[in-house]
Order: structure tokens, then C-alpha cells, then sequence
């Protein structure tokens, strides 16, 4: 395999924009990325896009009004790991050797899909939708497993999304740039018990894009190339095997395949992204990335470990909770984020000195499975 | 008269006590399924027998929906119940009154309507706290 390098990040900013297309968004992301990448339509190979709430051809439809066209182009759906996955095919595509240089894009309007304001369902066919189960219903009976096993408090999930709105205030991008009291959070309406709005990401439009290249073509665009050291995929097991829903063994395993292969550990990793679809979730995460022990996630935000300014920031974007999560764009959309921390560029939420960074995304609900996919990569400087 | 249309085939029955849940469990390797698999997605093999669940389990998590689901309107309360047989079944929870819903309490099947679609009840499972 060989070494692979991101050399170009850009995402459109996130929020509601009804009025903007599918393609519109993409472009304005598209253009970011090769603009910051220095690189010409012309060089760009290979493309592969990722979107749930759009027709046919999404990829297409974006890089023709950007002057790429006549190269092969895939289009994928993984639910919220779409981004992720499509990154991860353009990865395998330079990494063995069958093209230089490509173009991974995330794009999702929330705002004109048939979910707009409504809770996420599984698929129409799928049992336990049919039976009243939502994402958001899925991470409350979650939320109330966190409280009953590990003693975490409704004001500690609160406080993630304190956390993340306030990253949200640091970052040009976001959807919602507004800082939150833990009582505001608290008292929002409330969605699924013990879930309130404000620990909702809103729906939210936007698109994300990065520019892959093989570490030798990379030196030709930047003498500050990101390399992709870990990357892995890995879809759900039935949950029949799952005695305690609050211990993933998806996320254990993609994490530890992605840190095998980037060879460090959870102790080398100096800032993360990761799904926080609601706040509760975040801590969840935490365990399972081995950044503490499984229950130990409520203690590093008691101890303000993941903040901006702490030990290890944790979606230091705003995560999807105040920048906003367009679905199949936030997995590309977090990885931008490792890129300008590792590159120095993350202004105001700037992780001092980041060598190596994390971005996780999960997607997707069916009965009888954990989830749907896990998707991890691993960035180093 | 209303058709009662069951949710899904072959995964319940009612019984004189009440409901009972229909899962199946492999022959050779002893897992159970709920709703019932072809045959066992674990050891693939094709020896599986239909075994009647107990009506009672353990309530694992519950939440009340603000927001309408597919089907329920608003408020709706569903959970994961912990059955003897080792399995976690996900299903709407009926109220009862004095009985607030409490991780750990025992629960019953039940077998009610769901919803109607035009002349058609829609017939599931529900738990309930006993």
C-alpha cells in the first residue's frame, strides 16, 4: 500500500439554505478544496461522493460545473458514515496504486429532503421503525442506560452540548454560534426523555470535499502534506451479541483496526471529531475511542478535559450538536476540521502543537444490528 | 368488522394467559432470534426450532417520545425489555396507571392494535409493567 496524503480540505458553511441546491452546496465545497489544494480540475482523477437525500448522479451533477468530468466517478450512501466512506474510496483508490489524485465529497440539504424537521427512521420496512423507534429514541433509551449504569447526570449531558456550542462560537462554519446555559439546555423542548432540543444536531445543509494524493505527488502541491495513517470501516454485528448497549463493540473494533494500522495509540491522539448526533452520545464515544475506560466518559467533561484549551478537545468544530450535520457531508466535514488543526489553521479553536488527529463517524439504524457502519481515520502532520 | 392485520407474520400469538412472542432458536450453536431468522446467522446453520418466548421480561431502558414516529403520535413510550431467554426485544410500552416505568421492573406482553390503515387494524406487541 502506499503512503497517502491529504492535500486540500474545504467545506461550504453549514446552517439552513433552503434556497441552495444539492449542487450548489457541493460546488462551493469542491472549489474550497481544490483551491486550497492548488490543484487544477484537470489533475483530478478520481472522484467518489457521498449523499443519502438526492437523485442520481450527485458526484456528476457537482464536478461538471466545476470543469471535471470524463473520470471515474462512485457515488455512496453510508447513512451518517457516508462521508467517511467516501473518503476512505478514494484512499484505497491512490493508496494501491490506481490513481495519483482524487476528490472525496460530502454534500446533504436537509432542509429540502423528505426529513426536514421530522425525527430520523430507520427505512420504512425496517420493524423497529415501524414500532416508534427514531435516532433520537434510540440515544435516550441509551441516555437513560448511561444515568443507570455509570451514575452520569442530566446536567453532564447537558454540558457536552455547553461544550459544543461553544466550540460552535469559535468557528466561522457553524450553524449555531451562540453559547448555551446547562438550565437553557435543560429547559428546551423536550424530543425524547431525557433528550431536550438543544441535545438534537439540527437539521442542517452544507457540503464538505478533501483532496487525496499519493505522498510523492503530494510534494510536488505542499511542503505541509497530512498523511493518512489509519483508516477502517467496519458495519455493525447483530445486536443480539450486545448484552450492554453502552459498550459498542462496532466502534472498539474499527478504532482498534484504525490504530493498528496507524500504529499509536488512544494516548498519541491530540485532538478528535466524532458523532455527537446528540449530546449524550459524545461520552459514549470517548469509551469506546479508548481516550478513558468504559464509564469513565462522564468524568473528562466533569473535568473539562475536552474542551478547547484542554487535554485532549474533543469536536472542537462545534460537532455536529452547534456546526450543523448535513448528513453525508460531516464525514468529510470532520476530517477538513483534523486537517486545519494538523496544518495550525483552526484559528481561535487552534489545538496547540497537533501532530495527530481523529475523526470518527457512525451511521445508520436497523433492526437486529448495532448500526449501521463505523468509519475512522486517523491524520498525522 | 375491521381486519386485524398482524405487524409481521409468525411473530406472535395470543394464548389464553395473553401474548406470546415467536422466536426461533438454532438447533446447533443455541441462539435465539427475534423476529425469527431463515436460519441461524451465526453458525448458518439450517437445523432451527420455533420456540415460544416467556411473557415476562426485564424493562432495560425506556424513553417517551415528544415528536411522532413513524406510526405513534405524540407522547408514545417505547424500550428494550430483557427476556429470560437472553434476548432484548424492542417495543412500544403501555401505561399503567400507578405503575411508572422503572429500569429493572418486570413487564408483559401484550397484544393490541397499533394503528388503523383504512379498514385494517394493525396488530403488534406491546409490553407493560406488571
Amino acid at each position: 500500500m502506499r503512503e497517502v496524503a491529504v492535500i486540500g480540505v474545504g467545506q461550504s458553511t453549514f446552517g439552513k439554505f433552503p434556497q441552495k441546491t444539492v449542487v450548489e452546496l457541493g460546488r462551493e465545497a469542491v472549489l474550497a478544496a481544490l483551491q486550497d489544494a492548488g490543484v487544477s480540475p484537470k489533475d483530478i482523477q478520481v472522484a467518489c461522493t457521498s449523499k443519502i437525500y438526492h437523485e442520481m448522479v450527485t458526484g456528476q451533477s457537482i464536478l461538471k460545473e466545476v470543469g471535471i468530468r470524463g473520470i471515474e466517478m462512485i457515488n455512496v450512501e453510508n447513512a451518517c458514515a457516508g462521508g467517511a466512506t467516501a473518503f476512505r474510496g478514494v484512499w484505497k483508490e491512490i493508496a494501491t496504486g490506481q490513481y495519483d489524485i482524487g476528490i472525496a465529497i460530502g454534500v446533504e440539504s436537509m432542509t429540502t429532503s423528505p426529513i426536514a424537521g421530522k425525527l430520523i427512521p430507520p427505512t420504512k420496512e425496517d420493524l423497529e421503525g415501524q414500532l416508534g423507534l427514531t435516532m433520537p429514541g434510540l440515544f435516550a433509551l441509551l441516555a437513560r442506560r448511561q444515568m443507570h449504569e455509570y451514575g452520569t447526570t442530566l446536567e453532564d449531558f447537558a454540558m457536552v452540548s455547553v461544550k459544543n456550542h461553544h466550540h460552535g462560537c469559535l468557528n466561522p462554519f457553524a450553524q449555531y454560534r451562540k453559547e448555551f446555559t446547562v438550565e437553557e439546555i435543560l429547559n428546551s423542548r423536550m424530543i425524547c426523555d431525557p433528550i431536550t432540543l438543544l441535545q438534537c444536531c439540527p437539521n442542517t445543509d452544507g457540503a464538505a470535499a478533501a483532496v487525496l494524493c499519493s505522498i510523492k505527488v503530494a510534494k510536488r502541491y505542499t511542503i505541509k502534506p497530512i498523511k493518512v495513517i489509519g483508516s477502517a470501516l467496519l458495519s455493525g454485528e447483530y445486536r443480539y451479541l450486545q448484552e450492554n448497549m453502552t459498550i459498542s463493540p462496532l466502534g472498539s473494533k474499527t478504532v482498534k483496526m484504525a490504530y493498528e494500522m496507524a500504529g499509536v495509540g488512544p494516548e498519541d491522539i491530540d485532538v478528535v471529531e466524532l458523532h455527537d448526533a446528540f449530546a449524550n452520545e459524545e461520552m459514549l464515544r470517548y469509551e469506546e475511542l479508548g481516550l478513558c475506560k468504559v464509564g469513565e466518559g462522564t468524568r473528562l467533561i466533569r473535568e473539562k478535559a475536552t474542551w478547547v484549551g484542554g487535554r485532549l478537545p474533543v469536536n472542537p468544530s462545534g460537532g455536529l450538536l452547534a456546526l450543523g450535520h448535513p448528513l453525508s457531508a460531516s464525514g468529510i466535514r470532520n476530517i477538513t476540521e483534523i486537517v486545519w488543526h494538523l496544518r495550525g489553521q483552526a484559528g481561535e479553536r487552534q489545538t496547540p502543537d497537533a501532530k495527530i488527529g481523529l475523526a470518527h463517524m457512525l451511521g445508520g439504524v436497523v433492526a437486529g444490528i448495532e448500526a449501521g457502519a463505523c468509519g475512522i481515520h486517523i491524520l498525522a502532520r | 368488522m375491521a381486519n386485524r392485520i398482524p405487524i409481521r407474520e409468525g411473530a406472535f400469538t395470543e394464548s389464553p394467559d395473553g401474548g406470546i412472542l415467536l422466536a426461533n432458536r438454532c438447533r446447533s450453536c443455541g441462539q435465539i432470534f427475534f423476529p425469527k431468522a431463515v436460519f441461524c446467522l451465526i453458525c448458518l446453520g439450517k437445523d432451527i426450532e420455533e420456540i415460544k418466548l416467556s411473557r415476562k421480561g426485564k424493562l432495560y431502558s425506556y424513553t417517551t417520545g415528544h415528536m411522532p414516529s413513524m406510526y405513534f403520535q405524540p407522547p408514545y413510550t417505547i424500550g428494550y425489555v430483557d427476556m429470560p431467554e437472553g434476548v432484548k426485544i424492542f417495543a412500544p410500552l403501555k401505561m399503567v396507571e400507578g405503575k411508572p416505568f422503572k429500569i429493572g421492573m418486570d413487564m408483559e406482553v401484550v397484544i393490541e392494535k397499533l394503528w388503523q390503515e383504512g379498514d385494517n387494524e394493525i396488530i403488534g406487541y406491546k409490553f407493560k409493567p406488571l
